[in-house]
């Protein structure tokens, strides 16, 4: 069955309807909770809230866009929100990304050491935290979660364009930040 | 090509979004540039570290966890119930409303007919009785028939106006 037939059969009150896209989605909301948040208990509490606004805004859901679009719009909006009230989300100044402090620097030392994979990515994926909330969006949802660009651009309401420049701009900065640790000359922080 | 112009197009080449062309103008530049050679590692390091490459599984029993949580909500669907009613209940009620008006609008109106109307329309002179009041010499005696006049009541005659 697909979204569509699923999404009326949910709106005309089948729990079985809405269990099945709760099941169909769930990893997808996660991973995005996950790449946001960086925590799984917290993440994992976002993506049931998510399915809760989901749950009770289905009615007033006229499929305008795909399924998918709107939930990943709303989870989205939803993590923004839950960042916004542990204050991580505070804007940061463009040219003032977070410096990696004392503490990410031996998480970062030792990462290195250990050479593993996985924490090689938290390590990169730490910094970007450190973006303006807008920058971090775009590069979570293009970089880390593997988005297309127009699925992004129907997702925050932007433009095509606009999502190219933002992506590179946020690129770019996160580059820079990652200098030290990207040299393939094996410098002391090389990944 | 200069420098700027190739970092933009490393950056657009990360999502496969460079033509035949400009993927070679690009190729070209890396060949003789070794700052952008770097700049197109790094970069490819950045994005290959930052992709996930799967998707994560939430904590165990999810929908089983979530269920309680959607018949709690379950409470609130009497509003959710009307609230879809009421949405389909307003353009219902809007046109209702257009029609009423409508029809008050173009419904032909009944009015009363005035004296001198209702006596014109019986064929009669509407005139034969205030003849007498403006025939009346003294002043005093036309205020007063004006007086009985005016208290005169007479019946409204309804009639269909086109």
């Amino acid at each position: 069955m697909d979204d569509k037939q699923l999404v009326r059969l949910a709106q005309d009150g089948s729990p079985e309807a809405f269990e099945e896209l709760v099941r169909k989605y769930q990893s997808k909301v996660f991973s995005m909770a996950m790449s946001f948040i960086r925590n799984k208990e917290a993440a994992d509490d976002a993506a049931q809230e998510v399915f809760l606004k989901v749950y009770l805004a289905l009615p007033k859901f006229h499929g305008k866009s795909e399924f998918g679009t709107w939930l990943y719009r709303i989870a989205v909006n939803h993590v923004k929100d839950v960042l916004r009230k542990q204050g991580r989300a505070k804007e940061v100044p463009l040219d003032d990304v977070r410096e990696p402090s004392t503490t990410d620097e031996n998480v970062l030392e030792k990462n290195v050491t250990a050479r593993q994979a996985e924490d090689r990515k938290a390590v990169v994926q730490g910094f970007v935290q450190g973006l303006p909330e807008k920058y971090r969006t775009i590069v979570t949802l293009r970089d880390i979660q593997g988005l297309p660009y127009d699925e992004i651009s129907r997702v925050l309401y932007l433009s095509p364009g606009t999502v190219d420049s933002r992506l590179h701009r946020a690129r770019r900065m996160l580059r820079k930040k990652l200098t030290p640790y990207l040299s393939q000359e094996g410098g002391p922080h090389a990944l | 090509m200069r420098c700027k112009k190739a970092e933009t197009m490393i950056l657009r080449s990360l999502d496969g979004r460079l033509d035949g062309r400009a993927a070679g103008d690009l190729e070209e530049h890396l060949r003789t540039c070794a700052s952008c050679r770097k700049a197109e590692a790094e970069y490819r390091t950045m994005v290959s570290l930052l992709k996930t490459g799967k998707e994560e599984a939430p904590l165990p029993r999810f929908w089983e966890r979530l269920e309680p949580r959607l018949k709690e909500e379950q409470k609130l669907v009497p509003l959710v119930l009307w609230e879809r009613w009421a949405l389909h209940a307003v353009p219902v009620f809007v046109a209702i409303v257009v029609l009423a008006a409508g029809l008050f609008v173009f419904t032909p109106q009944t009015r009363e007919l005035s004296q001198s109307e209702a006596l014109l329309l019986g064929n009669a002179n509407p005139f034969s009785e205030t003849r007498r009041l403006f025939e009346a010499n003294r002043p005093e005696d036309k205020s007063m028939m004006l007086i009985f006049a005016s208290l005169d009541e007479k019946p409204a005659v309804r009639s269909q106006r086109p």
